[in-house]
Parts: C-alpha cells; sequence; structure tokens
C-alpha cells in the first residue's frame, strides 16, 4: 500500500470515527467509546498528515544562517542618545521625580490592605477547640452520648463535643485498650482516663491528617498520610514517622448521668505544628 | 493481581454458599447439645493445644504453640477465624492468613456452636440485606473502614509488617462477624457505638466495593494517584516518546569535531 | 481565491505579509527529541479546551447539599455544591466523564513532558548561554503547572482533595512567623476555611492559566527569536541552523503531532478511569483513606514528607515544625537550584560564551552524572509517597521500607552520580567523542566560592 493509500485511509477511518462518535453521543453516550473514537477521529487525523509529510511534502534540510543576537553597537549607541535626550529632561526636575516615585511606592502599599480583608487574624482559635469550657459531653456523629461501658474493649469511636459534631478541629478518638495491656498515664494526667477509656485528638500532630488507623493488638495509632505512629498505651507519643509531637490528649471524667465528658481541652494545640503554637 | 483476586472471589463465593446457608439456618434453632458435642470432639483435636482444652488460651513461649482464650471469641469469632481459613494457624506467632477453610461447612457449624458455649463472646450478627441501605452503608464504611482498608476496600499497610486485607474476597456473614469481633489488629465496634442497622447497610457497601460501577472505564485499582500515574508514563508518556520517534528524525547524532570542542 | 483575497484584505490593513513569509521560511532542526517541549504545549491546549467545558457544569460552592443524583451509594449523603456538581457531570452529563477524565489524564501527562523536556534540556546543555532566559521563563511553567494541577484535583472536594488540601494548609502553616497569617488569608480562616474553593476556582481557571499563556508566548517568541538549538553534524555550526522549513513540512508534522497528543490523551481518558471520586465520598475532616497520595508530579513533596524523620527544631517557646523542612525548604531549595543552575553551570566551567550546538550527554560527566544523581534523589522521593502501597504490595513493612529510604537517598544519588560518570567516559571513549568537560568533580566547591578562574 502506498504511502498516499495510508493517508487516505487515515482520514476516512477519522471520518467514521467522528460519524460513530456522534451516533453514540445521541444514543445516550458511552464514555468508553466516546474516547475511543475521539483518539481514532484526532488519531486518523494525526497519522494522516505526519504520513503525506514525511512521505510528500519537502524533507531536503536546508540551512539557514543566525544573525547575532546582539544589537549592533550603532544601534545601542543610538538608543542610548535617545533615551538620555528624554532622561535629562526627567532628572532636571529631581523633586518631582522623587515625589512620583514615593507616590507610586504609597500608591502600591496602599493596594496592599485589601488583601488584610481576605481572612481574620489568626488567633485563639488555633489553640483553643470547643471542648475548652469544660465538662462537655462527648458525642458521637449522629450527636449521641457515650457512657464508658458502651465502648468494647480494643474498641475506638471518634466522638466530637456535644453541640459541635463535625468541628473540624475537635475530633476526638476514645478508645479502649485492652485489660492486658500495659497502659501508662502521661505523669499528671492520671485522672484523665475513665474505666480503661482513653482519649486524643484524632488530628496527627504533623501535617494533621485524621489517624485513624488503631492496631488495637499493640495499641498503636498510625497515621494513613505520613506513617506517623503513636502508642496509645504511652500518651500517644510518636514512635516513628515524621510526627514530633504526642497527640493531644483529653481529659476524660463522668458526669452524673454516667455519660463521658471532657474536663477541659486538650492537653495542648491539636493538628500541626506552628511558629507560636507554644506561645 | 487482579486475576488471582478474581479467583479468590470466586472461590469465596463457592464457600459461601456451601457455609452460610447451613450456618445460617441453625444460628436460628436452640444451641443443639449434639452439635456442641461433636465441637468439643472438633476442638479438642484441632484446637486445644494452642488455646487450651478448656478455651482459657496458652501461653506463647519461646516461639511455641500458643494462642488466646477463646472465651470472648464467642459465635462471630469462632466462624470468622474458622470459615475465612485463618484458624487453624500454621504458626503461633505470625499473622493468620485468609485461605481454603479447614472444615467443613457442618464442622465448623459444630465448633462455632461449642465456642459460643465457651463464654460470653459476640453472636453472629443477623443480616437483612433486603433493608440495607447502600450510601449510609458508605457513610459508616467511610467514618470506620477506610482508614485501613482504604476507601476502594483493597486494604493496606499498617505499621510494622502488618496489614489490612483486602475486602473482596469476604463474604456478608464474615464482613459482620469481623466488625464485632475485631480479628487481630482491627478495632472492635460494639453495638453502642455501630448499631444494628448501620452494621447492615455496611455489609452492603463492603460487598458493593467488591465489584462497583466503573463508568471510567478500567479501574486499575481505584485507589488514585499510584496507579493513575504509573499509566500516565508507562502508557501515555511512553505512547508519546514513540510517536516523536516516528515524527521526527532519528539520524545518529555524530561527534561533535575537535576543533568546536568546549572548555 | 477566497483565502487570497482575504490574505489582501489583512495585509493592505496590517502589512503581515514580510512577516507571514519569513515565518514560513522559519528553519526548525528536526529531531525527535525537540518535540517533546511540543507535547507539553499540546497537553496545555487540551487542558484549555477539556477545561472550558469542565467549567460549564461545575459548581465552585462549598454550601451543603443533599445528592439525589443517579449514583445509587451516594444517594442522601450530604455533601457540597462542588461535589455534587462534580458527581453529576460524572454520572449525569452526557460525555461530560470522558471528558473530565481527559482533562485530568492531559493535565498527567503536561507535567510528564514538561518534565522530560526539562530533562533534554538540562542533559544537552541547552540552557547555556543565550538561553538562561527561557531557561528560567521554563522552570517557572513547570512551577505553575504543578500548582495548577494541584489546584485542579483539590477543586472536587472529595475526600482525598480535602486530604491534600489539609496537607498544602499545614505545611503553609509551618512557616515561622507569617506561616499562620498566610494560611488565615488563603483559606479565609481555619482549615477547611469556608472560602478555598471559590479562590482555587479562581486561581485554577484564570490565574494560573492566564500567566502560563503569557510565559509560553514569550518562551515560544524567544525560541523563534534565538533560533533551535541543533545537535552537532555535517554541514552545522555554531553560526548557522539546520534543518526542516516551517512550511509546509514542519508546521505538517506539527499539526499531526497534536492530533495525536489529543489521541493518546481522549484514548487513555476513555479506557483508563482515572480520579474516581464517587469511591473517595465527599470531604469529612475527620476522615481519610489509607494509600492517600498526591498526583504524581506532587509526589515527591509527599514523599520527602513522609521521608523525614520526626525532627523538628523548638527554643523560646517557638518552634519550626517538621513539614517546613521537606515541605517548605526542600523545596525551596529544589526550584532556587533549578532557577541558579545555568549561572552555576557558567561560574563553574567558566564558559561563558553563546552555544547553539548542543551537547551529548556523554560529552559532559559531570553535568549529566550531578543531573542522574539529582534526578535519583527525586524518584526516590516520588517512590516515598508509595511507601505504604509498596509494602502492602510486596508485604514488606512499612517502617523497613521507609528506612530504606531515608538510607537510601544518602547512599543512592552519589552511587548514581558516580556509574553516570564513569558510564559517560567509557561511552566518549568508545564512540571517540571528545569529552569536553574538564572539571573535576572535587573542583566544584572550589571553582564555585572563587569563579572558574581559580582552577
Amino acid at each position: 500500500m502506498t504511502a498516499e493509500k495510508g493517508a487516505s485511509a487515515c482520514f476516512l477511518v477519522a471520518m467514521l470515527a467522528a460519524l460513530g462518535l456522534a451516533v453514540v453521543y445521541w444514543q445516550g453516550g458511552q464514555n468508553q467509546l466516546e474516547g475511543i473514537l475521539l483518539a481514532v477521529t484526532s488519531g486518523g487525523i494525526g497519522c494522516g498528515i505526519v504520513l503525506w509529510a514525511k512521505h510528500y511534502m519537502p524533507g531536503e534540510e536546508v540551512s539557514e544562517e543566525r544573525e547575532p543576537l546582539a544589537s549592533s553597537e550603532e544601534d545601542i549607541e543610538a538608543f542610548r542618545r535617545d533615551f538620555e535626550a528624554g532622561e535629562t529632561s526627567l532628572r532636571s526636575r529631581r523633586f518631582l521625580l522623587a515625589s512620583a516615585t514615593g507616590a507610586l511606592i504609597a500608591f502600591g502599599g496602599a493596594l496592599l490592605f485589601p488583601i488584610r480583608s481576605l481572612g481574620p487574624r489568626p488567633g485563639v482559635g488555633l489553640k483553643r477547640t470547643p471542648y475548652a469550657p469544660g465538662n462537655i459531653r462527648v458525642v458521637q456523629a449522629d450527636g449521641k452520648p457515650l457512657k464508658p461501658g458502651e465502648l468494647p474493649r480494643d474498641g475506638v469511636v471518634t466522638v466530637w463535643p456535644e453541640g459541635h459534631v463535625d468541628a473540624p478541629d475537635s475530633p476526638t478518638l476514645l478508645i479502649r485498650t485492652r485489660a492486658s495491656q500495659d497502659f501508662q498515664p502521661v505523669a499528671g494526667r492520671e485522672d484523665w482516663t475513665v474505666d480503661g477509656v482513653v482519649a486524643y485528638s484524632k488530628l496527627c500532630t504533623h501535617v494533621g491528617c485524621p489517624v485513624g488507623l488503631y492496631q488495637a493488638e499493640v495499641g498503636l495509632l498510625l497515621c494513613p498520610c505520613h506513617q506517623s505512629t503513636f502508642n496509645v498505651l504511652e500518651g500517644a507519643r510518636p514512635v516513628f514517622g515524621p510526627a514530633a509531637r504526642s497527640l493531644p490528649q483529653l481529659p476524660l471524667a463522668v458526669d452524673d448521668d454516667g455519660y463521658l465528658v471532657a474536663q477541659g481541652d486538650f492537653s495542648g494545640p491539636v493538628g500541626p505544628g506552628f511558629w507560636d503554637r507554644d506561645r | 493481581m487482579r486475576v488471582r483476586g478474581r479467583l479468590l472471589a470466586i472461590a469465596a463465593v463457592g464457600i459461601t454458599t456451601a457455609v452460610a446457608t447451613p450456618f445460617a439456618a441453625s444460628a436460628q434453632q436452640q444451641p443443639d447439645q449434639q452439635v456442641i458435642d461433636k465441637g468439643a470432639r472438633l476442638y479438642a483435636t484441632g484446637c486445644s493445644s494452642c488455646h487450651g482444652s478448656d478455651g482459657g488460651g496458652v501461653e506463647i513461649k519461646d516461639g511455641g504453640a500458643g494462642g488466646p482464650s477463646l472465651q470472648h471469641a464467642g459465635a462471630a469469632g469462632a466462624y470468622f477465624y474458622l470459615s475465612t481459613g485463618r484458624m487453624p494457624a500454621a504458626s503461633s506467632t505470625e499473622e493468620p492468613k485468609r485461605k481454603e477453610p479447614a472444615y467443613t461447612p457442618e464442622e465448623i457449624d459444630a465448633l462455632v456452636q461449642y465456642v459460643a458455649s465457651l463464654g460470653d463472646g459476640p453472636e453472629l450478627p443477623r443480616l437483612d440485606p433486603a433493608n440495607a441501605d447502600l450510601a449510609e452503608g458508605g457513610e459508616v464504611y467511610r467514618a470506620n473502614c477506610q482508614a485501613c482498608h482504604s476507601a476502594s476496600g483493597s486494604g493496606g499497610a499498617l505499621s510494622y509488617g502488618r496489614a489490612a486485607p483486602a475486602l473482596g474476597s469476604a463474604t456478608p456473614e464474615q464482613i459482620a462477624a469481623a466488625v464485632r469481633v475485631g480479628p487481630g489488629q482491627m478495632p472492635v465496634f460494639g453495638p453502642d457505638t455501630l448499631s444494628k442497622k448501620d452494621l447492615n447497610n455496611l455489609v452492603r457497601y463492603v460487598r458493593y466495593l467488591d465489584n462497583p460501577e466503573d463508568p471510567g472505564g478500567l479501574p486499575i485499582g481505584r485507589t488514585g494517584p499510584i496507579p493513575e500515574g504509573f499509566v500516565a508514563w508507562m502508557v501515555g508518556m511512553v505512547a508519546f516518546i514513540g510517536l516523536v520517534l516516528w515524527i521526527g528524525t532519528r539520524a545518529p547524532i555524530p561527534s561533535r569535531k575537535p576543533k568546536e570542542e568546549q572548555p | 481565491m477566497l483565502t487570497r483575497r482575504l490574505a489582501r484584505w489583512i495585509d493592505s490593513r496590517l502589512g503581515t505579509a514580510k512577516l507571514a513569509r519569513t515565518v514560513l521560511n522559519k528553519v526548525f532542526p528536526d529531531h525527535w527529541s525537540f518535540m517533546i517541549g511540543e507535547l507539553a504545549l499540546y497537553c496545555f491546549i487540551i487542558l484549555l479546551l477539556t477545561g472550558v467545558y469542565l467549567t460549564f457544569f461545575f459548581d465552585p460552592s462549598a454550601n451543603l447539599t443533599t445528592y439525589q443524583g443517579s449514583y445509587e451509594a451516594l444517594r442522601g449523603v450530604e455533601m457540597s455544591e462542588a461535589y455534587r456538581s462534580a458527581l453529576e457531570l460524572s454520572f449525569d452529563v452526557r460525555a461530560g466523564l470522558v471528558m473530565r477524565q481527559i482533562h485530568h489524564w492531559a493535565a498527567l501527562l503536561f507535567l510528564a513532558s514538561i518534565v522530560v523536556h526539562l530533562a533534554r534540556v538540562f542533559f544537552t546543555g541547552a540552557f547555556r548561554r543565550p538561553r538562561e532566559i527561557n531557561w528560567m521563563i521554563g522552570v517557572t511553567l513547570l512551577v505553575l503547572a504543578m500548582f495548577n494541577g494541584l489546584a485542579g484535583y483539590s477543586l472536587l472536594d472529595d475526600q482525598l482533595s480535602g486530604t491534600g488540601l489539609r496537607i498544602v494548609y499545614s505545611i503553609t502553616l509551618s512557616i515561622p512567623l507569617i506561616g499562620t497569617w498566610i494560611t488565615s488569608l488563603l483559606f479565609g480562616g481555619e482549615f477547611p476555611g469556608p472560602d478555598i474553593i471559590e479562590r482555587l476556582y479562581v486561581i485554577h481557571i484564570l490565574l494560573i492559566p492566564a500567566v502560563i499563556v503569557v510565559l509560553l508566548t514569550a518562551h515560544l517568541w524567544i525560541i523563534v527569536r534565538q533560533k533551535h538549538t541543533q545537535f552537532s553534524g555535517p554541514g552545522r555550526r555554531e553560526n548557522n541552523v539546520v534543518g526542516k522549513k516551517m512550511w509546509p513540512t514542519y508546521a505538517a508534522k506539527a499539526l499531526g503531532l497534536f492530533f495525536l497528543t489529543a489521541a493518546v490523551v481522549s484514548f487513555l481518558g476513555g479506557v483508563f478511569q482515572i480520579n474516581p471520586i464517587w469511591i473517595y465520598g465527599p470531604f469529612d475532616p475527620a476522615e481519610v483513606s489509607s494509600a492517600s497520595q498526591p498526583d504524581w508530579y506532587m509526589a515527591w513533596l509527599d514523599g520527602a514528607l513522609r521521608i523525614m524523620p520526626g525532627w523538628e527544631i523548638r527554643a523560646f517557646g517557638f518552634e519550626i515544625p517538621n513539614p517546613f523542612f521537606p515541605g517548605v525548604l526542600l523545596a525551596g531549595m529544589t526550584f532556587t537550584l533549578l532557577y541558579a543552575w545555568p549561572f552555576l553551570e557558567a561560574r563553574v566551567t567558566g564558559d561563558y560564551d553563546e552555544h547553539h550546538l548542543v551537547d551529548r550527554p556523554r560529552q559532559r560527566p559531570v553535568r549529566t552524572a550531578l543531573g542522574v544523581a539529582t534526578l535519583s534523589f527525586y524518584t526516590l522521593c516520588f517512590l516515598g509517597a508509595g511507601a505504604d502501597v509498596l509494602a502492602q504490595t510486596f508485604g514488606l513493612s512499612v517502617n523497613a521500607v521507609l528506612w530504606s529510604f531515608r538510607i537510601g537517598l544518602l547512599v543512592l544519588p552519589p552511587i548514581a552520580g558516580w556509574t553516570t560518570y564513569r558510564l559517560c567516559k567509557e561511552l566518549a571513549a568508545r564512540d571517540g567523542v571528545p569529552v569536553a568537560s574538564q572539571v573535576r568533580m572535587r573542583d566544584i566547591p572550589r571553582r564555585l566560592r572563587r569563579g572558574s578562574n581559580a582552577a
């Protein structure tokens, strides 16, 4: 088959495929067929053109001289003269030039102010969660409060402060460790657990992904984003990966009705670190 | 990988129909002492060396045989481990893997009833597929399961060599049992944090994930950027390079002449 | 006849005939590796075309709604308008999904073509005088393309894109002194922020594409102005350019390549499912899936985040958080080094001359070795982003995999560099190609400090 026949066959196939595409679309559409027919259409046109170019268009190499890129000295000199002719008239009014420059800088500065409207001043919001007032029940996603006994051994559930379900900074993991596991409370947090139930912020201290993987057998929490690993039995201390800080712990207690409550806010700001986190 | 996954799935479907039907029937009956006795005999020969003659467990010493107590395993625990072939395990120290069940469905039924009689473990959850809501199941799945098993149900790595298995080959009964039992590294989801209705919906979604709609074409794992990047380079970029090789010239480049050498 | 009259009509008003004739007779050296940049250009055109189509259906809004579309597994689920409209585009708009998939595949290949093009320019030394400006424009285009890709896949508000945005937020937050301010202004508050999707939309469809169009125009104009480089060969000198004329052969080949590029991405878009957002579900800040990765061109940063040991600097109640080092410092150093490379190389070699004949990689063992070493570093970072998937696929411990990457990042680049250096020397000797570079590796630090005259 000659290249000419090949190329025109390509164009013909492209036409048929375009027709097919129209039919497929008109019949209700089918993604795979649409993609393939589109590919055949454009591929046919592309192949046809390339075959045409390779076989029937002038293929001989031509040579072209490269002109020097830089301008000639005369041109540069002429430009310099013309520019300086104008420049002297500007220079002669030095004060005017200085004040105009100042005004332009001020203009640029003034334009920066509207940027401030883009967001609020970062403040205590980064360091506090809705748990802060204390004695707030922890509730499940459906708003249901929990008694300690309702969480089975090896169990884990995500909870929020009551009235703030889905608050992005306060998802909390309630974990009930195994009887056989040697839970060692952090010094000063001996009364932060209730009946083997411990609560940590679900947000990784690395870049804030929800630390969702609880390995019950070994008491480890693993972050699926960057594999930071925290030991639940030792105050959620980081044992592997890029996270450098423990998951903040929530001081738990039970209220008069036997439901789990937070005594106060987390042991530290939740989620990723920032410059003045500890100030 | 895909082919093997398919085969496993087909094998699993075969097993389910064989296993689940008699079990589902017996679950509704009162415990039958004859069946429990049969289970006890099977237990004594097949399980007691690791789990103890009374199901109280045997401590693992120096790599010897040993295993946990079964007093809280319940029907769900026994059913999950036996029907997925994870028990009996070849080794006491390695994480048990899914394989062909060692017992017949009747034997599993007997063992399950025997283990259930040992203590207060979870019952096998009753499922009602006809009334399961797929979308609500998806919400339960994403809230509780995808962190380990991945959004597509293809499983995922845990720390220190452990892994959450792919869910494709799990039967509805096995999924439900696993949720209540928390086998291996998996946490336990009790009825107070994941209701019966949630569980029923969840099972439907997990089964759906085994063969979901793929309107976009070949699913390439449904796990996102890694297989996509692989296809982009290995199919797309290879095709691109092939095209420019075809269109552009490939004349060998002669060596540079010494007189034009640059420092 | 009509075209002739039209041409004359235009010429009588604009006087374009002379310019047009220059364009027709423009000579392009014909080598397959010179067409890779064109691939990137064509991907960009396809991105514009498909992207415009997508904007007709996409609703960049964080307002909550309940899905009632045709995908059963999400019906009744609460989600943002952005995610809902992306689902509708995928399931209920005829040809919507195939357009979305072509757009996404074209984006992956746009970046891949840019990177291969950059490697081609680097390893052949085509960035040397007088092409430093175009090199820097090219690097800028790479950065913009990366950010626009990120902005694009973050728009849909599915679980994966939300997770990606959260990581972007946290990396930005880690910048000392100004991190909290930048994130607040960018996201309109604390993560997830009420405004980020609308803002990303404007950034993705207007701001960055406009800058890309301007820079692309400059990139191409500079190529025309400076004339393309060529490999040396019979009749090819520093002061000429040998190749095919623009009209008709080169133009036809270029047009053919455009259609073939479109064919490849259409094929991918039709046959391979990409970014199945319906499986990921709507974004919820308390949820994440295992095996969450960014698109391939951001993966090296994600991998660097994973490989980084758990160190951070704390003093006097202030801290430099861990993500700053891989996320900001490494990224900043990477692009600074890329921008500065032509000048650094000239300083070391003392070669400030114009070059229009490009090198073969083997002629420049030191440059090639450094390039391969650097590439091996970023390839390891890239693979590090898949540490969990690698561990799962090959039954390994994810901790062991990450430790191998930590060690590999220190060990592999020198080995790769040294091997490349030896290989270049061998190949050059076998081919009888003179080795152009006389610079020794150990002289580089001194030459960088004092300039090449010190050598």
